[in-house]
């Protein structure tokens, strides 16, 4: 059951941001609503204090997308669908778009948005990894400010970020990548389709002849939140991709998540495929 | 609770309703209009067999407010007859079996329809991620992706 609540449809962001500064009642912004309606019907605690709900859905203030100088701006309402049809960021960001159309099926992807995912920051959310190797910046808008700071930066732990009761990211911003730059992502569910990721992974890798300029790698599911490996990183950086480098590094990828998540039972089963999977990544784009 | 007022089209009929805003479009289709042809399964964006097709896309009426539907264009099944003749897709349904139990089917024909009017020519793959998010317990889904086929070809001759 959807417990009794009050419903705001703002005109633009304006008025959305007016609405969630204005009122003492618990109100929460509601897009796609995939995964707050769910989660009524399961009494989930995270949305158990929820009076009145705002809705951004199809508001036209957010659901841009726009190749600026600094730039791909991405609106706070924009939807998995909207991602994955658009042709900049199929050629731009290519593994945004991969991640995309692999999230829940046809009508979960015209409805739930991409901001919802990262902001309900669940481990699995999908279209973490890619953002994250992309280094992903969102800006952050309320009555009383505005702000911009990276992706990972807001990510804190699982179902929280640093958004604040009368904010709302109202747009992501993906940095300009050099041609250079060569990635992969993968998605393993426990089935084909509308699955939660019980892996995700991404990587972003630039070469110079055959040594690592610069390398990005992400995880999601797999670790608590979606993440980035920086230590490892800046381990592979100048390093040629060799055949055994990419084995090692493929190793040090799965002990250092096992190192983060501890020993669990589901351990046994997912390091290798971590590490066969990465490793495989990491052929494909250093192209071995 | 407050109640609101909203209107939308479904099946090009004009409905103004003033409902409670936590109901879903699912329960004003079945309970307030009486579309009970859009059924209720899982409740939780699962099953599919809720699917209604929304400003032209495919979408679950479980996970929609009513109230974010309001100034919409709603198709539910009711509405792929036109004057008392089947839709080329209900047609190729029936004709190739891929209806046992019918509880899926309206959502199966309303992610076939969102499909066909996208795209008229679907490959096999495109409906089997049409209908990835629609679950049938009974037919194997063979003959569905079928008549779905048959439905494309007979509508391009
Ligand atoms: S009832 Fe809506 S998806 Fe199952
Ligand atoms: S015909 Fe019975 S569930 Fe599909």
């Amino acid at each position: 059951m959807i417990p009794e609540i009050g419903y705001i449809r703002p005109r633009n962001l304006h008025e959305a941001l007016e609405a969630l500064g204005a009122s003492r009642e618990t109100v929460r912004v509601i897009a796609g609503g995939t995964d707050i309606i769910p989660g009524f019907h399961i009494n989930s605690r995270r949305f158990r204090d929820i009076q009145t709900l705002v809705d951004i859905s199809g508001l036209p203030d957010l659901t841009f997308v726009n190749l600026e100088n600094d730039g791909l701006h991405i609106g706070g309402a924009v939807t998995f669908t909207d991602i994955v049809k658009n042709p900049l960021i199929r050629e731009k960001y290519p593994l945004l778009a991969q991640a995309a159309s692999q999230v829940g099926s046809v009508q979960i992807r015209n409805r739930a948005t991409i901001v919802g995912n990262f902001v309900n920051n669940a481990p699995c959310a999908d279209s973490v990894p890619p953002l994250l190797v992309y280094d992903a910046v969102i800006k952050i808008q309320s009555t009383r400010s505005e702000k911009t700071l990276p992706l990972e930066d807001f990510l804190l732990k699982p179902y929280k970020t640093q958004l604040q009761p009368d904010e709302i990211v109202s747009e992501i911003v993906l940095p300009p990548l050099k041609k250079e730059y060569r990635g992969e992502f993968y998605k393993l569910g426990r089935r084909r389709s509308v699955a939660i990721s019980r892996i995700t992974l991404a990587v972003l890798v630039k070469l110079e002849d055959l040594v690592i300029e610069d390398i990005r790698i992400a995880s999601g599911a797999v670790t608590p939140i979606g993440m980035r490996f920086r230590e490892l990183e800046e381990f592979s950086k100048g390093k040629t991709a060799e055949i055994d480098f990419l084995k090692e590094l493929s190793v040090k990828l799965g002990e250092e998540i096992m190192k983060i998540t501890g020993l669990r039972w589901s351990s046994a089963y997912k390091l290798p495929v971590v590490q066969q999977m990465f490793y495989l990544l990491l052929r494909r784009v250093c192209n071995r | 609770m407050k109640k609101i007022n909203i209107r939308f089209k479904v099946n090009g009929r004009q409905a103004d309703l003033t409902i409670a805003p936590n109901k879903r479009l699912l329960d004003v289709l079945r309970d307030d209009l009486g579309l009970t042809g859009t059924k209720e399964g899982c409740d939780i964006g699962e099953c599919g067999a809720c699917t209604v097709v929304l400003n032209g896309q495919a979408v679950h009426s479980c996970l929609i407010l009513a109230a974010q539907a309001n100034g919409a264009e709603i198709i539910t099944v009711e509405g792929l007859t036109q004057n008392g003749e089947l839709h080329p897709l209900q047609k190729n349904f029936l004709e190739y079996g891929a209806v046992q139990c019918g509880f899926c089917i309206p959502g199966m024909l309303l992610s076939s329809y969102a499909l066909l009017n996208e795209n008229p020519n679907p490959r096999e793959d495109d409906i089997k991620e049409a209908i990835a998010g629609n679950l049938c317990r009974c037919t194997g889904y063979k003959q569905i992706i079928q008549a779905v086929e048959a439905a494309a070809n007979e509508s391009n001759e």
